[in-house]
């Protein structure tokens, strides 16, 4: 039985938008966007609302036809590739997946088995230690069977991550996995991310609101205003008071996070 | 898994009860004895009078029960069955214009045409470019639909000669008179083949449950597999529809009885508790056709009607509550 976590192929896994425009015809949310996502780090998608970046995700993740340009996967179209192909590379969680009535937290991260299971298979000991793992991951084997109903916000959003990482890509897409959710469950899902990220060398590409905290779990950050892209590469060089205040508007100190050293945004 | 039990007897006593009830008693010795040796009144009433008849309530409900599961589930809503959504009206004008204008086609590919049919006409009337129909809309416009297509159906009915007339009329309420053996088959081998192609697109349904984006995630071409989905309702639907008439509400309230009797959870197992449900619901709805008024066979769709429009109307108050409508 092969480890179900790692990635065990050896192609390329850059995700690129390549002159990329998306949104409607009469109105563009993203234009001519020329952008690398680093393979094997972890990526943040940062700006302010109406920006595109949750729209970009959605790209990324082939799930928007883009109006004109191309995302690409270690150099292939994403959505001219196999879809299912493409499910067992990249898995996307999006800000507001719908629950079905009365199902279990295992029961979901089962689910993100789908793409590796052949018509009619058995369930197989591969799925079973994905399973395993992606619960064990996000710390809720001990909840397993309790219906997502009957848990709290941070729990809820943690079975929903336990799919994706059962899902086992060695990429993994999130639109805004901490909105909702109190400070400390966004630390706990943040955490968990990047644990993944340096555990099993996973990609992990999210959108997220919090500034500070983005900073101090990517490794590397694309900011986006509302006329594209602002800036894009480590933390330090992207959150500075120039590109802030082209993004947002916003004035503001950088100064550093007293515990990690990562960049810190004081508003003014 | 109790629930399961409870239905599963209580469909084996209402069969019983519908096999020995009617204008003739039949006692249950009697009908044994008419299983085992082909001879007497209980083999007359298994083999020719109520055999075919509870047969064919069987399949037909079971079908409708399922294909209401599956509108309920594909859009979330207890509302959505194909029923309320005029789909089973469709069916039901079909099948009266290929009577009165003698085409020479089986009644349940005429009645799968026109449930097809008014599925699409449903769909495209509600379509707003750019947006996805919300199932809310689907399901007014549905019932707009099917009031339309129940108007022509009565139109032409009346229009009809008065011996075929009062038929049809009672047809389009949906009866189980007169059924034989045929029907039964009929609606059983659709109602089969059509569970097989529900069960081989399960692991599509667990999918799309989550969300059209979540299930493009996990690999799945989610437009050919809804409209798959779909089209398997829309025939367990009119299945039905060719032997019993549009009977109305079975559709609409089986599954949630079904579910909610055994706690089901898995697609899988939910889809199992409105099949047998929605038999349930058939079979006592025909019996209570046959012995409510002594003498007289109401069409089962009168008694469904009496069930079913209570049921909608609180199902409607509830969703007032919850915000949808």
């Amino acid at each position: 039985m092969s480890d179900p976590v790692r990635y065990q192929g050896d192609g390329d896994l850059t995700l690129r938008a390549d002159n990329l425009s998306l949104g409607y015809q009469d109105r563009k949310v993203i234009d001519r966007l020329t952008l690398t996502l680093p393979a094997g780090r972890v990526t943040s998608i940062l700006g302010p609302n109406g920006c595109g970046k949750s729209t970009l995700l959605k790209a990324l993740a082939r799930l928007i036809t883009p109006l004109q340009g191309a995302v690409t996967l270690g150099g292939e179209d994403v959505h001219r590739k196999n879809t299912r192909a493409l499910a067992r590379l990249l898995s996307i969680l999006p800000q507001a997946p719908l629950a079905p009535d009365g199902i279990t937290v295992a029961d979901l991260a089962r689910r993100g088995r789908a793409p590796w299971r052949a018509f009619l298979a058995p369930w197989s000991d591969t799925d079973a230690k994905a399973c395993d793992d992606a619960l064990s991951a996000v710390g809720m084997t001990d909840l397993a069977d309790r219906p997502l109903s009957e848990l709290s916000g941070g729990q809820r959003q943690r079975a929903w991550i336990a799919l994706v990482l059962a899902q086992a890509t060695p990429l993994l897409l999130l639109d805004e996995p901490t909105t909702w959710l109190d400070l400390p469950h966004q630390i706990e899902v943040l955490a968990l991310l990047k644990r993944r990220n340096r555990e099993a060398g996973t990609t992990v590409i999210s959108v997220l609101h919090d500034l500070n905290l983005a900073a101090r779990f990517s490794d590397h950050l694309v900011l986006l205003g509302r006329d594209g892209l602002v800036a894009e590469g480590a933390p330090d060089a992207v959150l500075t008071a120039k590109h802030l205040q082209t993004a947002f508007g916003l004035a503001a100190r950088i100064i550093d996070d007293p515990v990690t050293g990562t960049p810190m945004v004081v508003p003014l | 898994m109790r629930g399961f039990i409870i239905l599963g007897l209580g469909l084996v006593l209402a069969v019983v009860f519908s096999l020995m009830i009617g204008d003739v008693w039949i006692t249950p010795a009697k009908l044994w004895q008419g299983l085992l040796t082909g001879q007497g009144p209980g083999s007359l009433t298994l083999r020719v009078i109520r055999g075919p008849r509870v047969a064919t309530a069987l399949g037909a409900g079971a079908a409708l029960g399922l294909a209401g599961a599956i509108f309920q589930t594909l859009f979330r809503n207890p509302l959505a069955a194909p029923d309320v959504m005029g789909f089973n009206a469709g069916a039901g004008l079909a099948v009266l214009l290929a009577i009165s204008f003698g085409w020479a086609l089986p009644m349940p590919v005429v009645a799968a045409l026109g449930g097809l049919l008014a599925a699409v006409l449903v769909a495209a009337l509600a379509h707003k470019p750019g947006h996805p129909a919300s199932g809310m809309v689907l399901i007014l416009v549905g019932l707009g639909f099917g009031f339309t297509a129940s108007a022509i159906a009565s139109f032409i009915s009346v229009s009809l000669p008065v011996s075929e007339a009062s038929e049809a009329q009672r047809w389009l309420t949906g009866s189980l008179a007169a059924r034989n053996w045929g029907h039964a088959a009929e609606v059983w081998i659709l109602a089969t083949v059509l569970s097989i192609a529900l069960a081989a697109l399960l692991p599509a349904f667990k999918l799309i449950e989550l969300g059209n984006d979540l299930a493009t995630g996990l690999g799945l071409r989610v437009d050919a597999a809804r409209w798959s989905i779909i089209a398997v309702g829309v025939l367990l639907a009119t299945a039905a529809v060719a032997v019993s008439g549009p009977v109305p509400f079975v559709a609409l309230m089986a599954a949630p009885l079904g579910i909610g009797l055994t706690r089901a959870r898995e697609p899988g197992a939910r889809f199992a508790a409105a099949a047998l449900s929605g038999a349930l619901v058939m079979v006592l709805a025909d019996l209570a056709a046959r012995a409510a008024i002594p003498g007289v066979q109401l069409p089962i769709g009168v008694m469904t009607g009496i069930l079913g429009a209570p049921y909608l109307l609180w199902r409607l108050s509830r969703e007032m509550e919850r915000g949808e409508l």
